[in-house]
């Protein structure tokens, strides 16, 4: 599931955290940074070919910082408080994120903010129970006693409903350092630049007829981690993220229509480099010019289309329809009063037996792809960040798993490690399990775009994601787009509106045709992918090259 | 019952008045806003007949907002000592020097008259680890005893909201929320169903009768079978009737409507303020002061929030005009809903399967997203408890759909209302913006397809 939140609310955690008396940002006021997460467009995806997408481990950085010493010293005075109050297992984490947004429509700016939130979460197990205690509050004697509150809560609910529960294995790291590859921290950057960066976007945008507003805007955020387990792990992780934004609207001279088209810019883990590459000032011109170019678009008609999906759109469907079914916790119930269960269930009938797609779809789960938003050293439950098959060569052959979960499938999968996907959004928010980039390997031949148009007699071609939504067991999917292109006997000829396609995610999948190349292959991504009961948002990546459907239900949503 | 100040979770009134005004006596901005939310978040889940997890979480974000002229920055902390909370003056005036002119600024509001709301219940603000595992239990042990697997969440919020600015403004609330919602399913997977409670007051949250419900609408939701898609007349459960109302509220924007790009732009130019667009019987208010569904009574920036009928009897009454917006067009701002409420009629659930001849009746929704703006349409499906009626009885479960729907459609074929009651309809089920909704009978829903998922 993937929240359209305010970028504002989302980037102070705390208006999250306790929103409910107030004006309701989320709900109510959807004017500022409308959509949070966006994709990738321009030349600088070409930069995130699939190449040591499949490597085994993450790399570790000898020089990524390390922790500071006071509050290395909290997570071990945590670790002691834990174990003498009785844990069977805690993990302590200490998180600071750093945010910075900027945000401008037409000629002006709108908003700018940076925000701090640093705190402590302290996860402990007693008997098979698992509580989770957390504060701002980074006193000694704020954190003993959290930590022993941590331990109490879990007794106590141990105490009403005892059960079991068993932690797969993991090498113990004394002293883990990562941080996020980059060529430039995009705190670095003068907040005066951006602001400027977004101002020539917008201008260049409003030089297109019908071209009203346009609202842009860029979230740089810093996050650092630091985890300490009662066995013994201790790691310190830097995280940088970039997420850019630009939503054009143009409007009929009439005031009778309104369309919009988004940029597609996709969050990334990276510096500003990938900011700098995007040249948004000279490529917004493309995308204003197909704002307006909706207005008089021809209405897609209702049938059955072939689809072509640009990476930008696809990332999505393959978020939803493959990387959430694949989570082994909602396989399993565990998220049956939200999020939801999954078609792919029990793994005993589904597993190494299910056809998900044609035998040339290959779907990876990794912490490790460059430039992904969910690559780490390692997880919240200091697993280290690897690489694995979920669907191989068409069959589904494995599921995303935590410590507390890998045990669950062992026998089937004959894995007996965590597959690292323990995350929790920050301090305040307990680790569970979320996913990691899923990714769709691209074709082993070297096809173009154009090979993939040209094999297309009849369809759509589909950029960027519009209205999307699925069913909380994954299989009925409806997905719009921002831009749609009718393809005529091997051709674009000329842009559809108002479209989008519904289909069933088994049907979906196996009508898969054709795929390109390396060459095409895209990181579409989310900062607020949303799971969970209170929802956290974890920031993902979903690689894929373009893509060929056959036959698939489009309809009118005019 | 609601209580005196003390003993209250997040910071108390004195606490932030001393707060803000030590973070004001900093400032050195022309004009300076101090927002300050703090208070405790706990919750505790279940699944697969257990306890999964619990927790607590406690936290005080501080926003600073610093104003030179027309240039505007702000910055958050939630460090409390005086070093952190000077720096992050200093910082936030030292970027607000060097921010480009938000036109659209307005003056920062001096002293304003607030309506005296009190939203804090001492039986949700008190709630303990223990309590909501005893809760948590009483559901597990009922879809126990049906054979049945139950899935849960109760969520708790309690603490307080203060606005503080250097013209003098001075504004603090204090509140409590509290939801608990519960799926039951059977162990084959093949069916489910959903219950829940949402209040300020957690002795409103019915614990026995949610596990009832759920169960009882799990075990009337076996042996589904497919029901072609179409437009259907639908019965509104209200939870339904509130996932899809609060998604409304935010079209109610005046400068959306102007700009041309919402439902109520007028074509030529304006906003349809004034006309009818929906049925006669629809009203919808936002009002702070709703027992049960208290709100704060003013906005992040201190305007006062008070009662106001968006739509009356089917008229679009009022439009909510942001300051800057407002002294363009020359009218007197009016912030956006806090809350939701709508007015409904007498009919129960019951006397609307009754008259209704074929039909489907509707529990509640899942990912409901918008679909196209122009006519505030949405998408998203049916879940845990979906039944086609017959000849005024319920004739038998029927499979999920997704739907595609306008909602101003929506409010102009209403049939029968139903009476208001708070719903809990957020998605996740987290403590959401107080909705107090009908259940609604309604011609013509499109349910656009059948959706395999339980």
């Amino acid at each position: 599931m993937v929240f359209r939140f305010s970028a504002l609310a989302r980037l102070c955690p705390t208006l999250s955290l306790l929103p409910f008396w107030f004006i309701l940002l989320p709900i109510m006021e959807t004017k500022i940074g409308r959509r949070e997460f966006v994709k990738l467009a321009g030349a600088a995806g070409a930069a995130l070919a699939s190449g040591g997408l499949e490597q085994t481990r993450a790399f570790q950085q000898t020089a990524a910082p390390g922790p500071d010493a006071a509050e290395k010293e909290l997570v071990l005075l945590a670790l002691d408080a834990v174990r003498s109050a009785g844990a069977a297992y805690a993990d302590v984490r200490i998180t600071r994120g750093n945010f910075e947004f900027v945000g401008a429509r037409e000629r002006q700016i709108t908003a700018i903010n940076k925000s701090e939130t640093f705190g402590i979460g302290i996860r402990a197990l007693v008997g098979g129970s698992w509580g989770f205690r957390a504060t701002r509050d980074l006193g000694r004697d704020a954190v003993a006693a959290t930590a022993k509150e941590a331990v109490a809560i879990a007794a106590a609910n141990d105490s009403v409903n005892p059960v079991k529960t068993t932690l797969a294995p993991v090498t113990k790291v004394a002293d883990g350092r990562w941080m996020t590859p980059h060529q430039i921290d995009p705190f670095t950057i003068p907040i005066e630049q951006k602001a400027e960066l977004l101002f020539k976007t917008n201008e260049e945008a409003l030089r297109v007829k019908s071209v009203r507003f346009v609202a842009s805007n860029i979230a740089s955020i810093r996050e650092t981690r630091l985890l300490g387990t009662t066995e013994g792990s201790l790691l310190h992780q830097t995280f940088l993220r970039l997420s850019p934004n630009v939503n054009i609207t143009a409007v009929s001279d009439d005031n009778s229509d309104f369309q919009t088209r988004n940029a597609a810019l996709p969050p990334m883990g990276r510096g500003w480099e990938y900011v700098v590459n995007l040249q948004m000032p000279e490529n917004v011109l493309r995308w204003a010019e197909e704002a307006a170019m909706k207005l008089s678009a021809a209405p897609a008609q209702a049938g059955l289309w072939d689809l072509v999906l640009h990476p930008s759109h696809l990332w999505l469907t393959i978020h939803e329809s493959i990387a959430h079914p694949t989570e082994l916790d909602r396989v399993m119930g565990y998220e049956a009063n939200y999020a939801g269960t999954s078609f792919l269930s029990p793994p005993e009938k589904v597993l190494k037996k299910f056809r998900y797609g044609p035998s040339f779809m290959n779907i990876v789960g990794n912490r490790t792809e460059p430039g992904g938003c969910a690559t780490c050293g390692w997880d919240d439950e200091g697993v280290a960040a690897q690489s694995w098959r979920i669907v191989d060569k068409g069959i589904l052959v494995n599921y995303q798993t935590t410590r507390e979960m890998a045990g669950w499938i062992s026998d089937l999968t004959k894995v007996r490690q965590s597959l690292g996907c323990s995350y929790g959004e920050n301090w305040a928010a307990i680790p569970f399990a979320r996913m990691p980039n899923v990714s769709l390997m691209p074709n082993t031949r070297d096809l173009s775009e154009d090979d993939v148009i040209s094999a297309t007699k009849r369809g759509i071609y589909i950029e960027g994601d519009g209205s999307y939504s699925i069913d909380q067991q994954r299989y009925n999917f409806q997905f719009g787009g921002q831009v749609f292109w009718e393809i005529k006997d091997g051709k674009r000829v000329r842009m559809l509106r108002d479209a989008a396609y519904q289909a069933r995610t088994p049907n979906f999948w196996n009508s898969m045709a054709l795929i390109g190349g390396p060459k095409t292959y895209r990181l579409g991504s989310a900062l607020n992918d949303g799971k969970g009961q209170p929802t956290q948002a974890n920031a993902v990546s979903h690689g894929c090259p373009i893509a060929l459907f056959r036959n698939v239900n489009v309809m009118n949503t005019a | 019952m609601q209580s005196n100040n003390s003993n209250r979770q997040g910071l108390s009134e004195d606490q932030a008045r001393e707060l803000s005004q030590k973070i004001l006596g900093f400032a050195k901005a022309n004009h300076t806003r101090i927002n300050i939310s703090s208070g405790v978040h706990g919750f505790t889940r279940t699944a697969i007949n257990r306890v999964t997890t619990a927790a607590a979480t406690d936290d005080i974000n501080i926003q600073i907002t610093s104003v030179f002229g027309k240039r505007v920055a702000s910055v958050d902390t939630n460090r409390l000592d005086d070093a952190s909370l000077e720096r992050a003056v200093r910082d936030s005036e030292a970027v607000a020097k060097l921010a480009p002119e938000n036109l659209e600024y307005m003056p920062e509001l001096g002293p304003q008259n607030y309506a005296g709301i009190d939203g804090y219940y001492r039986s949700t603000g008190d709630l303990t680890t223990e309590s909501r595992a005893r809760a948590a239990s009483l559901s597990i042990k009922a879809a126990e005893a049906a054979k049945f697997i139950a899935a849960g969440f109760i969520d708790m919020h309690a603490g307080s909201q203060t606005v503080a600015t250097s013209n003098g403004l001075f504004a603090y609330h204090s509140g409590t929320g509290v939801a608990s919602t519960l799926t039951v399913r059977t162990p084959d997977g093949l069916s489910s169903g959903w219950a829940g409670d949402e209040g300020s007051d957690w002795n409103t949250i019915e614990s026995d009768r949610i596990a009832q419900d759920a169960v009882e609408k799990c075990r009337q939701w076996r042996g589904k079978t497919v029901l072609d898609p179409g437009k259907y007349e639908v019965v509104l459960e209200p939870t339904a009737v509130g996932m899809l109302m609060l998604r409304m509220m935010n079209v109610f924007d005046a400068r959306q409507a102007d700009e041309g790009r919402s439902f109520f732009s007028k074509r030529g130019g304006g906003n349809r303020l004034g006309e009818r667009l929906f049925d006669e019987r629809i009203t919808i208010l936002n009002d702070p002061a709703e027992k049960n569904a208290e709100t704060s009574p003013f906005t992040p920036s201190g305007q006062p929030l008070q009662r106001e009928a968006w739509v009356d009897k089917g008229i679009l009454k009022t439009l909510s005009y942001s300051r800057f917006w407002a002294s363009r067009q020359g009218v007197p701002p009016k912030p956006g809903a806090s809350n939701l409420i709508m007015s409904g009629g007498d009919a129960g659930v019951d006397d609307m399967i009754k008259a209704t001849k074929r039909g489907v009746l509707i529990t509640r929704f899942w990912y409901i997203r918008p679909l196209n703006p122009r006519i505030v349409s949405f998408t998203g499906l049916t879940r845990d408890g979906t039944f086609l009626i017959e000849n005024g009885k319920i004739a038998r479960p029927v499979t999920n759909f997704r739907f595609n729907q306008s909602l101003a459609d929506l409010l102009a074929k209403v049939e029968m209302l139903g009476r208001p009651t708070r719903v809990c309809a957020s998605e996740d089920s987290t403590v959401g913006p107080p909705a107090l909704v009908p259940a609604l009978k309604v011609k013509e829903f499109y349910l656009s397809s059948v959706s395999d998922a339980i």
